[in-house]
């Protein structure tokens, strides 16, 4: 078997532009899913239980079941009801997923922040929300980042399910290039390659966040 | 409500705070006129943190009044926003310290002390620069403005804490063994930030193991076990001759290790 990369080099604007979605996938899933998980975590803690039940039940629901079935679901499921497009369903579905796992991390964190830095808070004359906002939260984020982080690396991996709705990602791109090129084997070792160095660059990011977060613990 | 100055800028009335079963503060009266500097010693468990941090409402009194500077802090008519309200505003006034300082750890220290003016006064970011910075200077740290928490000593982060409550302008300050968790050498740094409060006659509380400090620095003395007042007196009477019994035995255990120590 010869390799011949040629093809790959003819395709590489596609690729590339398949890179360029899975990272604003990715951003857009990695905001909805930090920001909407902190949400879940405040209300879960600090609401009464029959305020709350819905949204555990809801992160249970997207805990105890595959992605692709979630994502299945969503598409033609709810797609009998209500066309959505597909990239709305992909970055709901991977952020509702992620969002379950990030709520679990920051009531973890949340949890952890002494109750002294509550009660210095309200001395001196916070209320509860403004406690929360500038002493607990920010405290709370800076212990979760760690697992944040290897969250959303694992996350952008998950991007690749979302060929499975047609999203023109990176694994989608390749596949539709290697049906005209016939080349596989070295399509997908490209798109491997590339897959490692988005890691790269995002092991780079979170070991620079957290130099910068270890003293603010 | 008018304030004169007569009217006494801490005041307790019988008051009253039960943990379950157990009643810690069996009916405490006090008035701290202002200006005034006022010990609390007794043993652990005599109430006498109880007593401070139920004057700022962290613990929440069952019965009795608590005033400060004529207005009632404990309101049990005002439920929910209301009392959340009328609490937040209070607490303005009031300048806690506590055992295990509690700073912020992920703000500088400057955000530490200027955070309260910034945002429930709304004070401009310059002006609370310059008065954050004033206040660490008092305290002796305006070099360590940018440094966070975790790079502080104990008896630094505590000067910290006094600066960061006395950022809000408070009426009283109320200190909550605020040097019992330092190193012995570190100790002497936080008394002299005190000391210099005391002596722009800074309305203080002090529940304190610093029975020397307490003699030193207060013009009234206190103190409590069991949830009661045992007895009150100036310094002088209170640590010298001591009326009662369980003074007495308190401090003889406490001024004999402390003399045997500093001997």
């Amino acid at each position: 078997m010869e390799f011949d990369f040629t093809p790959v080099i003819d395709y590489f604007p596609t690729l590339l532009k398949g890179v360029g979605v899975t990272l604003l996938i990715g951003l857009a899933v990695a905001l909805l899913s930090i920001l909407g998980g902190q949400l879940v975590a405040v209300i879960s803690l600090y609401t009464r239980k029959a305020v709350n039940w819905p949204l555990r039940f809801f992160i249970w629901l997207f805990m105890t079941t595959p992605l692709l079935l979630q994502l299945y679901f969503l598409y033609f499921g709810l797609g009998e009801l209500i066309l959505i497009p597909a990239i709305v369903v992909g970055i709901l579905g991977l952020g509702f997923h992620y969002m379950a796992y990030n709520a679990d991390i920051f009531m973890a964190t949340i949890r952890s922040v002494s109750h002294g830095q509550y009660e210095a808070s309200r001395s001196l004359g916070f209320g509860h929300l403004r406690t929360l906002r500038y002493v607990i939260l920010p405290q709370a984020f800076y212990r979760a980042l760690p697992q944040l982080s290897n969250n959303m690396i694992i996350m952008v991996k998950d991007i690749s399910v979302l060929s499975a709705i047609g999203i023109g990602e990176l694994v989608y791109v390749s596949q539709y290039a290697i049906s005209i090129t016939f080349r596989p084997f070295e399509f997908y070792i490209t798109i491997a390659v590339i897959y490692y160095l988005i890691n790269l660059m995002m092991e780079a990011g979170q070991s620079w966040i957290e130099r910068r977060a270890a003293y603010r613990r | 409500m008018t304030q004169t100055t007569d009217t006494p800028m801490v005041e307790l009335r019988g008051v009253k705070k039960r943990f379950g079963d157990l009643e810690v503060l069996k009916g405490i009266d006090l008035r701290v006129d202002r200006g005034r500097i006022i010990s609390i010693i007794g043993p652990s468990g005599s109430g006498k943190s109880t007593l401070l941090r139920s004057i700022n409402n962290l613990e929440v009194i069952d019965e009795g009044q608590i005033l400060l500077d004529g207005v009632q802090v404990n309101r049990p008519d005002l439920k929910g926003l209301a009392f959340e309200r009328h609490i937040n505003h209070i607490r303005q006034n009031m300048g806690m310290v506590f055992q295990h300082f509690n700073l912020f750890p992920h703000m500088s220290t400057l955000d530490n002390v200027t955070l309260a003016p910034r945002k429930l006064k709304g004070m401009e970011t310059k002006d609370a620069r310059a008065l954050g910075m004033e206040l660490l200077e008092r305290v002796g740290l305006a070099d360590k403005a940018e440094a966070y928490p975790s790079s502080l000593s104990g008896g630094q982060k505590q000067r910290v804490a006094i600066a960061r409550a006395l950022a809000m302008r408070p009426k009283v300050m109320l200190f909550d063994e605020a040097t019992s968790a330092l190193d012995p050498e570190l100790v002497e740094e936080v008394n002299q930030v005190m000391k210099g409060l005391a002596e722009e006659h800074m309305t203080m509380l002090i529940v304190t193991h610093e029975m020397a400090f307490a003699r030193d620095v207060s013009d009234w003395a206190m103190f409590m076990d069991g949830g009661v007042v045992v007895e009150a007196d100036t310094p002088e009477r209170l640590f010298s001759n001591p009326e009662q019994e369980r003074t007495r035995h308190f401090l003889r255990k406490h001024l004999g290790s402390q003399s045997s120590t500093s001997a």
